[in-house]
């Protein structure tokens, strides 16, 4: 079972697939060890285009649906779930400006990503998680500039990014209200990285501290309007939860696949243990959560393209996905036995890579409460 | 310099494939078709000359419908046009058969394309029958030069410089063009499709030539065997080094291996 796809995903399916089993499914254990940053393999990528599937038709990207992007993504994040997470947060920063950005933004940012250049959304600060509106970074106008000043931590890309969009206070006094968006390019003055992160999971993918001093830059780079910050906030997060939930469901089926084949492969007792009606039902669990989690993520993405509401869904699918690959990786661990808490083998990983995934984009309490405001009402 | 590369679809050589137990043919459902490998590399190596030197790569095929989609395949990694022969019965036809297909079709390309090809590449075999022959028969039918097992070519005053593979070493040579060299894996890796030129390649035109009618084979495959199982080892368990020596030596004498 897969996501239903187009014939022209379909084929460019079979291509990732050969590209991530060839150069990032091997290659990404070694910087899993590392935690470094596996600048080759995303050269690889990026002359690919992998990290253009999001550019929308108008701007040069390919003119894929939703879902026939998320088939791809998950096969990406079968490979390596950093690896993915690396190529969707690009798509989670353009976000920002496809959905408030002028028209001169858009053509820009979709440059940047086509000649092979990462975004980075930066939201989060030390003091301000779940709670986006507590924010301390400000943006003060000046004349036709604006100047930027604060501190934003555990940003995706955050040292490999080609531009940035930042909330900033423009008004303090207005709370939420007060917060707007802004586009930051790369080697802008002021802005500048702190420290990286050494990860538990998904450690392909680069997280730091990035830090705004005096960072000036043309009134232009404001996105949407002055104090439509946390909105626009607001509605790029709902968008790229699915996303978030799409990889989630890579986890799990990386999970599926590996337990299988060593299901198959360890004999015990004279038989491969998978003959075990025990172990057969922890696989048909693991294929129902997954399957599901994967049709929810479709279903999610379909009502994008599709021009409806999507919030709702859009946090079961991240919760649900990432709660289930949480799942699934620990039944993976425990079909292995003893050799899926080593490090030689690929499943353990598996249970570090999906954990991320319940708490960015909004934890999965945060999730709850989405789900909750949009059945309950207020 | 007007390239053309002959392009066979096989199935995926990364499958093992057993016999089906009724037909007694290959069980090949399920299994995905490719590009034979050696065309892949003498793609690339097609490619890696346009790149240098300029001019244009045909790639040309003889199959059904479905060949059509390993021939966008090759129009995304470097190919600029691409012709199918529609002979659904391809499989059927020798080796010979297939070259004369292959002349008849160069002809035909060439006059639609209104210029003849200067460098013909084949891969050296194919990975499912591998007969080795196909190029070979091309240069005889189309009374061309033939290089085979090639694993380089670079152009020179009045021809090209090919760099042969032979069981001791290399042999470096020159040929007058236009000629058909076959290609042997060389030192580097077909480049992937990308998403922007399989996007595009998926919307380019495949033009269709048609068969040769009533082509007869020289030779006909009366039964195809699967290759024998590995029969289980023999055990050596002597009490002491020499005794097992002593065994082993002698079982090999009884195999003839000395």
């Amino acid at each position: 079972m897969a996501y239903l796809i187009s014939e022209e995903a379909q084929d460019l399916l079979q291509d990732v697939k050969n590209f991530c089993e060839k150069e990032v499914k091997e290659p990404c254990k070694e910087f899993d060890v590392s935690g470094e940053w596996p600048k080759e393999i995303y050269e690889k990528a990026f002359e690919q285009g992998y990290q253009a599937l999001e550019v929308p038709e108008e701007y040069g990207g390919p003119g894929l649906s939703r879902v026939d992007v998320a088939a791809l993504i998950e096969q990406m994040a079968i490979a390596d779930a950093g690896f993915a997470t690396t190529i969707s947060a690009s798509g989670l920063a353009l976000k920002p400006v496809l959905i408030a950005g002028s028209e001169a933004q858009k053509e820009r940012v979709c440059e940047l990503v086509l000649e092979g250049g990462l975004g980075a959304f930066c939201l989060t600060e030390p003091g301000a998680g779940s709670d986006a509106g507590a924010g301390k970074t400000t943006a003060v106008k000046d004349g036709d500039s604006y100047v930027l000043n604060g501190r934003k931590c555990f940003i995706t890309n955050g040292g490999v990014a080609a531009f940035y969009c930042v909330t900033a206070m423009t008004d303090k006094t207005k709370g939420v209200k007060g917060m707007s968006m802004f586009l930051i390019e790369a080697g802008t003055p002021g802005l500048s990285t702190g420290k990286e992160e050494n990860k538990m999971g998904i450690r392909t993918s680069n997280t730091c501290d990035v830090v705004l001093e005096d960072v000036r830059i043309p009134a232009s780079n404001l996105i949407g309007e002055e104090g439509k910050g946390f909105s626009i906030a607001m509605k790029t997060l709902d968008q790229a939860r699915t996303w978030m939930g799409c990889i989630a469901a890579g986890i799990a089926q990386r999970g599926i696949d590996e337990a299988i084949s060593y299901g198959k492969e360890r004999i015990q007792f004279g038989n491969p243990v998978i003959k075990n009606q025990g172990l057969q039902f922890k696989v048909a669990d693991m294929q129902i959560k997954t399957e599901t989690a994967r049709q929810m993520v479709a279903h999610a993405l379909t009502r994008m393209d599709l021009g409806l509401t999507y919030t709702m869904e859009s946090a079961i699918a991240k919760c649900y996905a990432s709660d289930i690959a949480m799942e699934v990786a620990s039944e993976a661990i425990q079909i292995f036995g003893g050799y899926g808490y080593s490090r030689e083998y690929p499943v353990e990983k598996l249970l570090r890579d999906a954990k991320i995934f319940q708490i960015f984009e909004g934890t999965n309490e945060i999730q709850r409460i989405v789900i909750a405001n949009n059945i309950i009402g207020r | 310099m007007e390239l053309l590369v002959c392009i066979k679809q096989v199935p995926d050589d990364s499958v093992e494939i057993s016999l089906d137990p009724v037909s007694k043919t290959p069980a090949l459902q399920g299994v995905t078709p490719v590009v034979n490998a050696f065309d892949t590399y003498a793609l690339e190596m097609a490619a890696r000359l346009k790149e240098a030197h300029g001019g244009e790569i045909t790639v040309v095929s003889i199959g059904g419908e479905d060949v059509k989609n390993s021939l966008k395949n090759c129009l995304a990694v470097g190919a600029d046009n691409a012709y199918l022969v529609k002979e659904e019965a391809a499989f059927s036809h020798d080796p010979a058969g297939i070259a004369k297909t292959l002349k008849k079709a160069i002809g035909e390309i060439e006059k639609d394309r209104g210029k003849p090809f200067d460098l013909i590449f084949c891969g050296k075999e194919s990975t499912d029958y591998a007969s080795s022959q196909v190029g070979l028969f091309l240069g005889e039918e189309s009374s061309l030069p033939v290089a085979a097992n090639v694993i380089s070519v670079e152009p020179v005053e009045g021809g090209i410089k090919l760099k042969q593979e032979t069981e001791e070493g290399y042999r470096v040579m020159e040929a007058a063009l236009p000629c058909v060299v076959t290609i042997q894996k060389p030192n580097y890796d077909p480049r992937y499709p990308t998403i922007k030129s399989k996007m595009a390649a998926r919307k380019k035109e495949i033009t269709e030539l048609s068969p040769i009618e009533n082509l007869e084979s020289q030779f006909k495959v009366l039964q195809i065997l699967e290759p024998p199982k590995r029969a289980a080892g023999v055990k050596i368990k002597g009490d002491n080094i020499q005794e097992a020596v002593t065994e082993a030596m002698s079982v090999m004498t009884k195999a003839r291996i000395f």
